[in-house]
């Protein structure tokens, strides 16, 4: 099981979560960041404060929230991570969803 | 009863008469006197000093027509030049709330007409017909009451005056709804969610206070809790204060307290907040708390505490058992469960969204609609599952730090039906929460964009709950 840190006080910019959804993503591929593709960064309206990527158990604010949606290629995959200023989560990666 | 007595007040009655009459006269000779001058409304930023000019135009014969108030930042030049323009005049500036002034209209138009001219001019907040007043529910017109806070333009929600491509009308008919009743502090609504700024200006006063008499929360596992103003369920504390924004907004759309000068409106200009804290700084948390949540304003309800409605502005895909047996306990309890569709822009008759689609009696389903009348492209809708809708799309409320920022989402929607709920108990507070439920259902209007969406097929209209026409 791969051991998520989030911190509540954290701040990123868009290049921030984009850097730490690359370092995920290496780690579950199990192959070195530089590896790691940027298929796609866009701006993006999520459906509520979990950035509807809600893990089991997570009740979240039903409003809408802007943030920021990061396709990544590793290998032959593709994950997708969803972000804002305060976390980045990785959406459906094997049926879940993940705070990063 | 002597003759002398009698001859006595039939001679004060008399007295208080001629008073009376005086006094409306010389309330007659003011009004001419302002009618012959032109006074204009001036920005807070600037000096009162008055351009006045002595102008030869004819007294009206009636009261002002139009109410117009103009944002701010408009000079007194170029509300000169447009009421020219209309042909009209500036007959009184109400000093009360800047740009705010009562337009003649110099053709005798009808006064809707004028309003909607206005209404069109990028430089008008917002402008209505001033509204006769009278003591008695007639069969022309109606009563409405309009509060002076001063961002009540920008409430299409409250009223919606179809600018920034909304529909006219297109709103919960507060303004009517608040000629009946403004709310009550004995009416306390709880806001399950991320917290509350309890010290936000527009929302300190409207904030519920244990009173002395209530003992404080016991928790047979963490012991006292002094809830001095609710409950937060992730630290076990008394402080429910809000570090992320949503559960303030929530709380501001049910009672920003109304009639203040500041900011905006509440649907209650006075009402009872208990803030409950479940959910973090980023907007999330988990079943547990949320149920610990729903635990604690059970607990304060049988101690006394006259908690009627609980106000859910969250969810997920996930069934809880256990969430679904405490919000039926709250339902025992006598307590109302307004709960967000959600925003996944599902079918939740196929696809549910809990709480909101929880089967239990208290619960209510709250779909999100636009100022245009329209369901939100996010929002859930279900002909069984989804109740009704109110309007949820770019809504002003209150924010951290004394501010305020317009947010969309069921989330928006929901604590407008709970407003509304708090103000039908605010005029009947005997009611049980099965009357209430009904009583919410049956008050709607119809809107032909949520047929076969909701239940009701409409979007909540105050006025009827609360009684009003």
């Amino acid at each position: 099981m791969l051991i998520t840190t989030w911190h509540p006080d954290m701040s990123l910019s868009k290049e921030e979560a984009i850097e730490k959804a690359r370092k995920d993503a290496a780690k579950r591929a199990g192959i070195s960041p530089s590896e790691i593709q940027v298929k796609a960064v866009e701006d993006a309206e999520f459906p509520d404060m979990a950035l509807g990527a809600s893990r089991e158990d997570e009740m979240s604010g039903q409003m809408i929230t802007p943030g920021w949606r990061i396709r990544l290629k590793a290998g032959d995959r593709t994950l997708e991570y969803r972000a804002t200023k305060n976390q980045l989560r990785l959406y459906d990666f094997e049926g879940e969803n993940f705070l990063v | 009863m002597n003759r002398n007595n009698l001859a006595l007040q039939i001679a004060l009655a008399l007295v208080l008469v001629l008073i009376a009459a005086f006094a409306g006269q010389v309330r007659k000779w003011q009004n001419n006197w302002r009618s012959a001058t032109r006074i204009m409304p001036v920005t807070s930023e600037k000096v009162a000093e008055f351009d006045r000019e002595e102008v030869d135009v004819p007294p009206s014969d009636g009261p002002p027509e139009v109410l117009v108030k103009f944002r701010e930042g408009v000079s007194e030049e170029t509300v000169k030049a447009i009421t020219a323009k209309l042909h009209d005049r500036v007959e009184d500036e109400i000093e009360a709330v800047a740009g705010l002034a009562a337009i003649d209209d110099l053709d005798n138009r009808e006064a809707e007409l004028i309003a909607s001219e206005y209404r069109r001019l990028p430089e008008v907040e917002y402008a209505e017909p001033s509204f006769e007043i009278s003591l008695e529910h007639g069969g022309g017109g109606f009563k409405h009451l309009h509060p002076n806070d001063p961002r009540f333009g920008d409430q299409w929600a409250l009223a919606n005056y179809g600018r920034d491509g909304g529909k006219d009308g297109a709103d919960i008919s507060a303004m009517r709804a608040w000629s009946t009743t403004t709310g009550s502090d004995e009416v306390v609504v709880a806001v399950l969610d991320s917290g509350v700024d309890y010290t936000h200006r527009d929302l300190v006063n409207n904030i519920w206070v244990r009173p002395v008499q209530i003992k404080q929360y016991e928790d047979r596992e963490i012991g006292a809790i002094e809830d001095t103003s609710g409950y937060n369920a992730i630290e076990n504390s008394g402080d429910p204060m809000d570090e992320n924004g949503h559960g303030t907004h929530c709380a501001g759309i049910i009672g920003a307290e109304g009639g203040n000068e500041i900011g905006i409106s509440g649907v209650n200009w006075k009402v009872k907040i208990m803030p409950l804290k479940f959910m973090n700084k980023n907007g999330f948390g988990n079943t547990k708390d949320a149920i610990e949540a729903i635990n604690y304003v059970i607990n304060r309800k049988r101690a006394g505490v006259n908690v009627r409605v609980i106000s859910a502005s969250w969810g997920s895909t996930v069934r809880s058992k256990a969430l679904e047996d405490v919000i039926r306990k709250a339902y025992e309890a006598d307590i109302l469960f307004v709960a967000a569709s959600g925003n996944a822009s599902a079918n939740t008759d196929q696809s549910p969204h809990y709480p909101s689609s929880y089967p239990v009696a208290n619960v209510i389903s709250v779909a999100a609609l636009k100022r245009d009348d329209q369901l939100a492209s996010f929002s859930n809708y279900g002909a069984k599952s989804v109740h009704v809708a109110a309007p949820g799309a770019g809504i002003l409320s209150t924010w951290l730090d004394d501010e305020y920022e317009e947010r969309s989402g069921t989330s928006m929607a929901t604590p407008v039906v709970a407003g509304v709920a708090a103000l039908i108990l605010s005029k009947r507070p005997k009611l049980g929460v099965d009357e209430l439920r009904s009583i919410l259902l049956k008050s709607v209007d119809k809107v032909p964009a949520l047929t076969g969406k909701t239940v009701t097929g409409g979007r909540i209209n105050a006025a009827k709950a609360v009684g009003g026409s």
